[in-house]
């Protein structure tokens, strides 16, 4: 089932990457992930489809991350379920890639 | 004013560090420039993967933190099985490696690679260093995070030009953690629901990992369970940890544990963990894992909590705490009678049978071995059937008595790890038992023993194969010996010889009676000798370990021969 989750960090080096690998390293798509500032610390928002074990591991793991400081899950909010502007294709396929402008971009 | 690499020396020194493994190269020089005067005794391993290893057999012989040393690119590329196997079995242990001048970071230079992305997720945490003023507080943090709660690997990769800097330096900082709220909780109260669990127990076990020894709590984990006197047994890690001539005490637990352990395991109603992870080499197949029991799991990580089978009950926490808190509760109940129970768990009907078939010369080589080893003796075991064998058979003395690989089973392992232990136990004898596969991934640290005298026992029992990919083969693949010959090897006793280390040949016809008495010469003057020495006992190619619970299969369908 869907669920969101909230982890409360602070920004230090490759905590995010972390938060993030708890759930890639599981083979976890990851369909909504937002990281923004947040009083004192940071809070990654992650949309997950996970089971009530995945829940219970997820939730341990990031806990045990030094620096996240707090771990909350809620219901998913109505934005996270909308398509973003990103699930068009990007490049959009219409761009080519040729042409000087792509070579000197890939030198 | 101090460069970099002097600095972080004087804060290695603050730490406590007084031996470090490694291997130079570039980015790593201004280091090794400055390692001869300070203090810190390095020792030149002959791979990096032979450092860290070193550097773990010496942090899990004497519980300090293990410190390995490599260059950027391949230096700490090869760190990395070494780091994974901290991780799995918990080992303190800080990595230093050199990363190129900070202004090439992210551009491919030579012998770049991305250090801390790669060891990300394979550590407790992880810096990059990009200039010398990280340096103090970012090797503080490194060991504090390394030796709490659940010890485990940290990397501290440092830029070259971060080393060669020099800067006003007033000594070395004092890492304090931020307090972390407790959001995942163990029952704070859990010695009422335990004492109710435990009064309603027909047939309660206790299972002993790793974390009781980690946290110093042996002495009152043995109170307990002698007050307990329930059945108990231990994962590979937790050997040791109760004496192997206790009456309640079952011997190793899971794949090839003892057939009373995975009999009582099985068949429970109150499952005790005292610091184990629970994988899959102790559940067999994890929906069938102690079918009818109640757990409770006393663990200092959350995040090791309900990975194969939910607990009961969680008791957070440091054992050290936990225990005699638990015992203190259970001292004042009167304990249900289990005496019943004791007799058929630890019956004589369930007792360990004679070796038998095709391994029996090569499992009483390894019992002549242990029988003759001094108390205080480290038995360091490489991955495969010959480490199977010894954790069946050593009945370790002390709790750091047996070291083994047992998380991640890097082969490879033990000889690396023995110069670690050697030189954190310089009185002891250390015996490192290794496989004639797994000895080749490191035997150029031959030469590491030769050049320090550590007067290491190796013993390889060379069986020709790579043992137990062909035992599965042969069980669970028709005998498809796919890969797995190595009846090419080199011969082991010259190669000791080429390092300049004594090196001798046994073979099963040596344990039977008529050679029996010039074999236990060869024994006693190789266990006794004080130069490192080199044996090899040629076992049988199709010798199997058993008891065996074959991979998905329940812990009572145990198979005890071919």
């Amino acid at each position: 089932m869907m669920q969101a989750f909230h982890i409360h960090y602070r920004n230090t080096q490759g905590t995010l990457m972390r938060i993030l690998n708890a759930a890639s390293r599981r083979g976890i798509d990851m369909s909504y992930v937002q990281a923004t500032p947040n009083e004192h610390a940071h809070v990654a928002t992650l949309l997950l489809d996970v089971n009530p074990r995945q829940t219970g591991q997820l939730c341990r793991d990031w806990h045990a991350i030094v620096d996240v400081v707090k771990v909350r899950a809620s219901a998913i909010a109505a934005d996270m379920a909308k398509p973003g502007e990103w699930s068009t294709p990007h490049p959009p396929a219409t761009v080519s890639a040729s042409g000087s402008a792509a070579r000197s971009a890939m030198a | 004013m101090p460069r970099g690499a002097e600095i972080a020396l004087q804060c290695l020194r603050a730490e406590g560090v007084e031996l470090a493994f490694g291997y130079p190269g570039g980015a790593i020089m201004p280091l090794y420039d400055g390692l001869r005067t300070s203090g810190i005794r390095h020792v030149l391993t002959r791979h990096e993967q032979g450092a860290v290893f070193a550097a773990e057999g010496h942090a899990r012989a004497t519980g300090k933190v293990g410190v390995a040393i490599a260059t950027s690119g391949p230096g700490a590329t090869n760190l990395v099985t070494g780091i994974a196997d901290a991780k799995m079995d918990s080992v303190p242990l800080v990595c230093i490696t050199g990363q190129v001048r900070s202004s090439l970071i992210g551009s491919d230079a030579f012998q770049e690679t991305d250090v801390f992305g790669m060891t990300l997720s394979l550590t407790k945490w992880n810096r990059l260093v990009r200039t010398i003023d990280e340096i103090p507080p970012a090797i503080a943090e490194a060991f504090h995070w390394a030796r709490s709660g659940r010890p485990g690997p940290v990397v501290v990769d440092i830029a070259t030009d971060a080393l060669k800097a020099s800067m006003e330096f007033a000594g070395p900082v004092k890492f304090h953690p931020h307090p972390k709220p407790a959001d995942v909780h163990g029952d704070s109260t859990f010695g009422e629901t335990l004492i109710a669990l435990l009064e309603t127990a027909k047939r309660p076990v206790a299972l002993v990992g790793a974390g009781a020894k980690l946290s110093g709590a042996i002495a009152d984990l043995r109170r307990l369970l002698d007050h307990l006197q329930i059945p108990t047994f231990a994962t590979v890690h937790g050997l040791g940890a109760v004496p192997s001539g206790t009456p309640y005490y079952l011997g190793m637990v899971g794949m090839h544990g003892t057939r009373a352990a995975n009999l009582a395991l099985d068949e429970t109603d109150l499952l005790l963990v005292f610091g184990a992870r629970l994988d899959d080499r102790v559940t067999g197949d994890p929906s069938r894992f102690a079918p009818h029991a109640r757990i409770v799991h006393f663990e200092i990580d959350p995040a090791q909590l309900d990975r194969v089978r939910s607990c009961e009950l969680a008791v957070i926490g440091d054992l050290a705490e936990t225990i005699p808190s638990f015992y203190s509760e259970v001292r004042r109940i009167s304990l249900p009678d289990w005496s019943a129970w004791r007799t058929i768990a630890c019956g004589e009907e369930r007792a360990e049978q004679d070796p038998r078939g095709l391994a029996a010369p090569a499992i009483r080589f390894l019992d002549e071995l242990f029988r003759r080893l001094p108390e205080e003796s480290v038995v360091v075991a490489d991955v495969g059937q010959h480490q199977m064998w010894a954790a069946q058979r050593y009945r370790a003395s002390s709790p750091r008595g047996f070291i083994t690989s047992g998380g991640l089973g890097a082969m490879g392992f033990a000889l690396p790890a023995a110069i670690g232990v050697q030189l954190g136990k310089p009185d002891a004898t250390v015996l490192c038992i290794s496989g004639d596969g797994g000895f080749q991934l490191n035997l150029q640290e031959l030469a590491t023993v030769r050049r320090l005298g550590t007067p290491i026992k190796i013993v390889i029992i060379d069986n020709k194969y790579l043992g137990m990919v062909r035992q599965w083969q042969q069980l669970f693949y028709g005998r498809n010996y796919a890969e797995t010959d190595m009846s090419d090897n080199p011969d082991f006793v010259e190669i000791a010889r080429a390092y300049r280390i004594n090196g001798r040949r046994l073979d099963a016809d040596a344990m039977g009676e008529a050679n029996f008495a010039v074999t236990s010469q060869a024994l006693d003057s190789f266990l006794t000798s004080p130069e490192p020495e080199l044996l090899t006992f040629e076992c049988h190619p199709e010798a199997n370990v058993f008891p065996m619970v074959p991979a998905g299969a329940r812990l009572s369908e145990m198979v005890f021969e071919d």
